[in-house]
């Protein structure tokens, strides 16, 4: 199968469902229409995408539309957590979606643009990953945030809509300091390439990245990481996050924070990449460093004194999202591959809360945790899903985070960085604290009276089971190929050659911190 | 006449007329300054077009004359009157939250500030335009600003509009061969942004009945 043809049907499929949903009128086509037509791009999505990112993983790059769209071993990794974590939403859309309209949040006009807007998302998620095009990069993430507030402000409450302001304000003007950012390189790019046509794309600016002025890519990873680092929720661009998540439907809350973040973080990637090749290691180091600490530290205690499960889940991702930034600082070939992993890992799990939040708001109609009790008795197969999920973002064993957070801290370790260890693993513990609070008071005891034990329909818990299975998968048994793939991505991103890190060479690595070796380490 | 001593000019301009957006009193008010402003950014890429021979930057003017002089402020006219229209009872003009003095004193530290960040940058397309670079810079932040300081949701638009316009300067000053799919691609983007914000401040004004900034705090914590 030419790779390049399935690259582009990837990117078409869900703008055709978008606009084919577009064009249904909402009030004489049924629901069942416009969800057929969802669940088209679902599957399509997820076959297309994981078959996309398994053949980059196995063989070369890809390359389509005269090099505008790019997919390496590093944007496999994110194709292919659209393509899991889009199908699981995706599916959990149509129970969620079912029961608001049910219970009467929804109307026709609302569950069309529900859905219209699901698959634009998605679409604009693709396009910022498999992107070579820096301009269309940033298109992209400024087309995230377009499509996805009509679906934050889909209830169209007064919270809701504020919560979609302060959205779409905050980070369209975010996302102009990634504009800003983007011109600054292409512009650099442009003055010194014979040709300024070719200036546009990354794989062939990098070969330059040496030759470009080096205040000005300084500045421009300073832009970036402000812009980017404001769609992906970094302190203190985050202000958008908790509201936006919390408001949102549960499913798009799921996408929002377990992929459109990583997104963002991928992007920012990308500027690392280029700036680190132009100014060396120890600058974007030293900024991801920075707004990754601050980032852990300011959610740790947010979201600690939170009582609302989703915005407590939000300030969660802003923690999450500071892991990978700080991963990023230490820098080197475990700290990168703990950044990928941890989007992995925090992706799966992240959304699965997302999902179970869902559930808690389909069972109680609220999302305060001071009223939520119970959940094991009222729902036994969400409570213990519930456990599950939350023993895995406090980072526990044997759960994918924990692998991350690790190779966290052993990189902070080889990198002699051993203060910042110790501050960031103190807000973890924080977190910790956090989240057995909430399995105490809400998942564990009695649930209130009149409570009806009955769980939510089967269909809303097979995507939790599905993102279960692989947050364990991954924690107890890294698959070889993702391990390999990891560790091809950590070499796309250290510009080096990563061979040794397959087929399990990355838990070498690992042991070899323990031993006390920290040869090789580049700060 | 043309020459780079004009586009610094033209630049110094554009701080003036960004600044009198910033202060403007009504939305209207701010809607045509913005026309202005825009009318003075199409002047300096003409003008660079010209000094530089760039026949890509004339084909900019003319496209950014039509999204920037006519196709923003027409729609944020549009989006004024339909406020009025269907939500009359809703404020829209507010004052700022920084008096105007303050705001003045402020953009000449953002000025300074991106004259001695620019002061740094040793690019050879750059070398005669470094005045305006660092107006391109400023402008960026006095958007920013006018984001931040406004209470009116409305005029917070004009502070997107102003990143866009300073974003838009940058590029020309430091790409003027930049291909023109480059600059329709961002000119497009910022279009669509415009509108969605528009629709948005319009969903705002008819369903939560304010345009206030301040109103919109209600999620906390």
């Amino acid at each position: 199968m030419d790779m390049s043809q399935l690259l582009v049907a990837l990117l078409a499929c869900p703008l055709i469902t978008a606009c084919v949903s577009a064009v249904l009128p909402s009030k004489s086509v049924p629901r069942a229409a416009f969800v057929f037509v969802h669940m088209v791009m679902v599957v399509c999505v997820c076959a297309g995408g994981l078959l996309l990112a398994g053949s980059v993983f196995a063989g070369a790059d890809v390359f389509a539309l005269d090099e505008w769209l790019h997919v390496d071993r590093l944007s496999a990794v994110f194709v292919a957590l659209i393509a899991v974590i889009g199908a699981c939403t995706g599916v959990y859309s149509i129970p969620y979606v079912a029961h608001d309209v049910a219970d009467g949040k929804l109307e026709a006009g609302q569950v069309k643009q529900y859905y219209v807007f699901f698959s634009l998302f998605v679409f604009s998620m693709l396009v910022a990953t498999t992107s070579n095009n820096i301009i269309m990069m940033w298109v992209s993430i400024e087309l995230t945030t377009l499509s996805t507030v009509f679906l934050v402000g889909v209830y169209r409450t007064k919270l809701a809509l504020e919560a979609a302001w302060k959205y779409v304000i905050v980070c369209t003007a975010g996302v102009a300091f990634g504009l800003f950012s983007t011109l600054l390189v292409y512009a650099n790019a442009a003055d010194v390439m014979a040709d300024a046509h070719q200036a546009v794309f990354w794989t062939a600016i990098l070969p330059y990245a040496g030759q470009m002025d080096h205040v000005l890519m300084m500045i421009a990873f300073v832009f970036a990481a402000i812009g980017f680092g404001t769609k992906a929720g970094l302190f203190p661009m985050h202000t958008w996050l908790p509201d936006a998540h919390s408001e949102a439907p549960s499913p798009v809350s799921g996408l929002l924070s377990g992929v459109l973040l990583k997104c963002a973080i991928l992007v920012i990637i990308r500027f690392y990449i280029l700036v680190a090749a132009s100014v060396g290691y120890g600058f974007v180091q030293t900024i991801m460093l920075i707004l990754g600490v601050l980032s852990v530290v300011f959610s740790a205690f947010a979201v600690y004194k939170q009582h609302d499960l989703k915005r407590k889940l939000a300030y969660h991702s802003c923690e999450n999202v500071g892991i990978i930034a700080v991963c990023l600082g230490f820098g080197g070939p475990i700290g990168v591959a703990a950044a990928l992993i941890h989007c992995v890992a925090h992706g799966l799990v992240k959304s699965l809360m997302f999902c179970l939040s869902g559930n808690v708001l389909m069972k109680y109609g609220t999302r305060d945790l001071t009223k939520v009790q119970g959940i094991m008795q009222a729902a036994p197969f969400t409570g213990v899903l519930m456990v599950v999920g939350f023993l895995a973002l406090a980072g526990f064993p044997p759960f994918a985070m924990f692998v991350s957070e690790m190779a966290m801290v052993l990189s902070g370790i080889q990198a002699q960085l051993i203060p910042v260890v110790i501050v960031v693993i103190a807000a973890l513990v924080v977190v910790v604290a956090a989240i057995m609070n909430v399995i105490s008071g809400s998942v564990l005891g009695c649930a209130p009276e009149g409570t009806p034990r009955k769980d939510v329909s089967p269909l809303a818990l097979l995507p939790e089971v599905v993102l279960v299975a692989f947050i364990v998968w991954f924690g107890v048994a890294m698959p070889g190929p993702l391990c390999g793939s990891i560790g091809d991505a950590t070499g796309v991103v250290l510009q080096q050659d990563m061979s040794e890190f397959a087929d399990n060479g990355l838990f070498d690595e690992f042991n070899a911190v323990f031993a006390g070796g920290t040869e090789g380490v580049e700060r | 006449m043309l020459d780079f001593s004009l586009v610094n000019v033209l630049g110094a301009c554009l701080i003036i007329t960004s600044m009198t957006v910033v202060l403007a009193r009504t939305g209207a008010g701010a809607a045509k300054l913005y026309a202005l402003q825009s009318a003075v950014l199409v002047s300096l890429l003409a003008v660079l077009g010209t000094v530089t021979g760039s026949t890509e930057l004339y084909m900019w003017s003319v496209s950014a004359f039509i999204t920037k002089v006519v196709l923003v402020p027409c729609i944020l006219l549009f989006v004024l009157k339909k406020i009025t229209a269907t939500a009359p009872g809703v404020a829209v003009d507010l004052p700022p939250k920084l008096a105007p003095m303050k705001c003045v004193a402020l953009v000449a530290v953002e000025v300074f500030a991106c004259f001695v960040v620019v002061s740094g940058i040793d690019l050879p397309t750059a070398a005669a335009v470094k005045p305006t670079l660092a107006v391109a810079f400023a402008h960026f932040f006095i958007g920013l600003t006018c984001i931040v300081i406004q209470r009116s949701v409305v005029k917070q638009i004009f502070g997107y509009c102003l990143m866009e316009n300073g974003s838009h300067v940058t590029l020309a000053l430091l790409a003027p061969q930049a291909p023109e799919l480059v600059e329709i691609g961002i000119a497009t983007d910022a279009i669509f942004a415009v509108v969605i914000l528009s629709v948005m401040v319009l969903t705002l004004a008819r369903k939560a009945h304010t345009l206030d900034a301040d109103d919109l705090c209600e999620l906390k914590g």
